[in-house]
């Protein structure tokens, strides 16, 4: 391999129209509201920070127990438990968007009118760069992954985000259907400006002392390294699928780790459970894609995007 | 104070009872800013399986070091339990809300239930350096399983009677809470014990705090997954609301949240 010049590496991407200074963003639900982990992780090492999933209304979640650690994994059964969308404005922005780096809404709701609604408040709040529809999430009854499974609704959801938010539209897809291209075309024809995927894959756990489902909510969300090889093949198949960019994200540990996402088509990469076992994580896959496009003689780390073939 | 992540040195690492072991890290930063029934996130070492960092009570902080007593009950503390001396573990903290103390004209009362005896030392320390002489009631299943207490000068009861009264701690609790004087509970143990020990509590109109236990993936308040259910409905989070509470501000009907 030919050894580049100590030169610089471009670390920048612009993603939909937003500039981010590094491709590593947080994942909705394991960063917090981008304060908690002062002390441990300067939320500035990110390229963009997406909020835990905000809703109209303060939600509680889901009763405990809410974790449950698997084979090099774990589920959660959180239940989008948020303050709601007036303290978020009140308590959370204005903390978040002085952190350093950009920030990006996540939200979800009951009905595309509630949807639609959250959208529009987010266009007004300072700050917010872009919004990330989550229209995929397991452990909620009503909405979440009932928006993402089926193309035509996924696509009426997305156009009347559409008209109410006038910024960076990306929308969070589930990896819990046969096939993710057709809903990923149907949010991209609706006006999508990138994709997120994935989502945590529907699991399960079960106390064999207490005869009793490790969840207080029966199921969850599968997230962490276990689900990397499933996320990395929706990356490539998804990214193949749609022209709009692709975010890849699912069990990301690595700068290497991160590297096969771009290589298999995602224009930038979230960092989820990660975060819980080193806080750190952000900054180490920054450095690590530097060298590596120092050490493959590239200039930027946007030459890696899609590099493997159709 | 903000916790403090890094590559601690295993000072020691020794099996105190069966089953049961006390490790000691290097950590000056820990150390120095942590207070009784803080806890630290201790990651097992060794890959991506186990995944998470296990959270345990700060037993005893002094001369830049910390330590835990904790005993192996799955593949997390199994591995922590096979390092030595030397060896590096990566250790956040310190974690959460401790126990609240103050000076004052109190007797305080440590009530703890087999591994709740974890945070006791450290609290009783601090306690007594405020001139409050604490008395311990600790209560286990047998003999066998007492830890240390002689060091500690703990009332003891057994379920069995082995060793100090034969009953439940919550017997040696309702004594002392006959007593004249104002007192102040400090408890850590299991959530049926917790559950008791706010009752009589309450009815004697007594503060009372109690440390609990809640699966954990940040340990900072950031993931909701710690979540246990207040008196005023909604859930507050062991990790950052705790692990230390008010007694008062449990829903103690509902499941243990483990
Ligand atoms: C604030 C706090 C302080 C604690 N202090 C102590 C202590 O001083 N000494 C001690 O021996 N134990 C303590 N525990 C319990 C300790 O965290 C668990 O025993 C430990 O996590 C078990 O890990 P494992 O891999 O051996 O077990 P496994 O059963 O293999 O663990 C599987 C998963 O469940 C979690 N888990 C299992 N049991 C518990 C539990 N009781 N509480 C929380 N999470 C659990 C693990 O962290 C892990 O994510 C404390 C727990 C909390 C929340
Ligand atoms: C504790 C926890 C909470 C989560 N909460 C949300 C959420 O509120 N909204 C959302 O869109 N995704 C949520 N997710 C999903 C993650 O953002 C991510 O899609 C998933 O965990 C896969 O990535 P990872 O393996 O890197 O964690 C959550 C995941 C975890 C583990
Ligand atoms: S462990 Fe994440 S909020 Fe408590």
């Amino acid at each position: 391999m030919r050894s580049n010049p100590p030169g610089r590496v471009d670390t920048a991407v612009i993603l939909a129209g937003i500039r981010l200074k590094n491709p590593v963003m947080a994942a909705s639900g394991t960063f917090g509201y981008g304060t908690e982990y002062r002390g441990l992780s300067p939320a500035s090492a990110y390229g963009a920070i997406i909020t835990k999933t905000v809703t109209l209304e303060p939600r509680p979640g889901n009763p405990p127990p809410r974790l449950c650690e698997t084979p090099s994994g774990m589920l959660n059964s959180i239940g989008l438990a948020n303050v709601g969308v007036d303290r978020f404005l009140r308590e959370k922005l204005p903390a978040l968007r002085n952190a350093g780096t950009v920030v990006i809404a996540n939200i979800a709701g009951r009905t595309i009118g509630e949807y639609a609604r959250l959208a529009g408040i987010m266009d007004r709040a300072p700050g917010v760069s872009a919004l990330e529809l989550n229209v995929s999430c397991p452990n909620v009854a009503h909405g979440g992954v009932a928006f993402g499974v089926n193309p035509l609704t996924a696509s009426r959801l997305t156009r009347a985000v559409r008209r109410a938010f006038r910024k960076t539209l990306i929308v969070k897809l589930t990896p819990n259907v046969a096939d993710m291209a057709p809903v990923a075309r149907a949010v991209a024809a609706a006006g999508a400006d990138a994709l997120s995927l994935i989502n945590t894959l529907y699991g399960m756990s079960i106390d064999t002392a207490r005869r009793c489902p490790s969840l207080g909510n029966v199921t969850g969300g599968l997230s962490g390294p276990a689900i990397r090889p499933v996320a990395l093949y929706h990356v490539y198949r998804v990214s193949r699928a749609v022209r709009i960019p692709v975010i890849g994200l699912g069990g990301i540990m690595t700068a290497d780790d991160a590297v096969q996402f771009l290589l298999a088509g995602a224009s930038a990469i979230q960092v989820g459970t990660a975060n819980f076992i080193d806080p750190a994580t952000p900054e180490k896959i920054v450095k690590g894609l530097v060298a590596y496009c120092r050490r493959h003689g590239l200039k930027s780390l946007r030459e890696l995007t899609g590099w493997l073939a159709g | 104070m903000t916790p403090s992540r890094l590559q601690a040195r295993i000072l020691s690492n020794r099996e105190k009872k069966k089953g049961v072991f006390l490790m000691e890290l290097k950590a000056p930063g820990i150390a120095r800013s942590a207070r009784p029934g803080q806890f630290i996130m201790v990651r097992p070492p060794h890959g991506s399986d186990p995944l998470l960092p296990r959270p345990f009570s700060i037993h005893d902080a002094r001369d830049g070091s910390v330590s835990i007593l904790y005993r192996v009950v799955g593949r997390g503390t199994e591995q922590l339990s096979g390092l030595g001396k030397g060896q590096a573990l990566a250790v956040t903290g310190p974690l959460g809300r401790g126990f609240p103390i103050r000076a004052g004209n109190y007797r305080p009362a440590l009530v703890a239930g087999g591994m709740g005896l974890a945070p006791m030392p450290f609290l009783a320390k601090k306690l007594a350096a405020l001139g409050r002489i604490p008395k311990i009631l600790y209560g286990c299943r047998t003999k066998g399983e007492l830890l240390g207490p002689s060091t500690l000068g703990a009332v003891i009861a057994t379920d069995d009677g082995s060793c100090g009264r034969r009953g439940l701690v919550t017997g040696l609790l309702e004594e002392e809470l006959c007593r004249a004087g104002s007192c102040r509970v400090f408890a850590c143990g299991p959530w049926a014990m917790l559950r008791q020990v706010s009752l009589l509590c309450q009815k004697s109109q007594v503060p009372c705090q109690v440390s609990l236990e809640a699966r954990m993936a940040c340990g900072l308040g950031a993931c909701q997954g710690c979540a246990v259910r207040g008196v005023h409905g909604g859930y507050l989070s062991v990790c950052s609301d705790g692990p230390v509470f008010d007694s008062r501000l449990i829903d103690w009907e509902q499941e243990p949240p483990l």
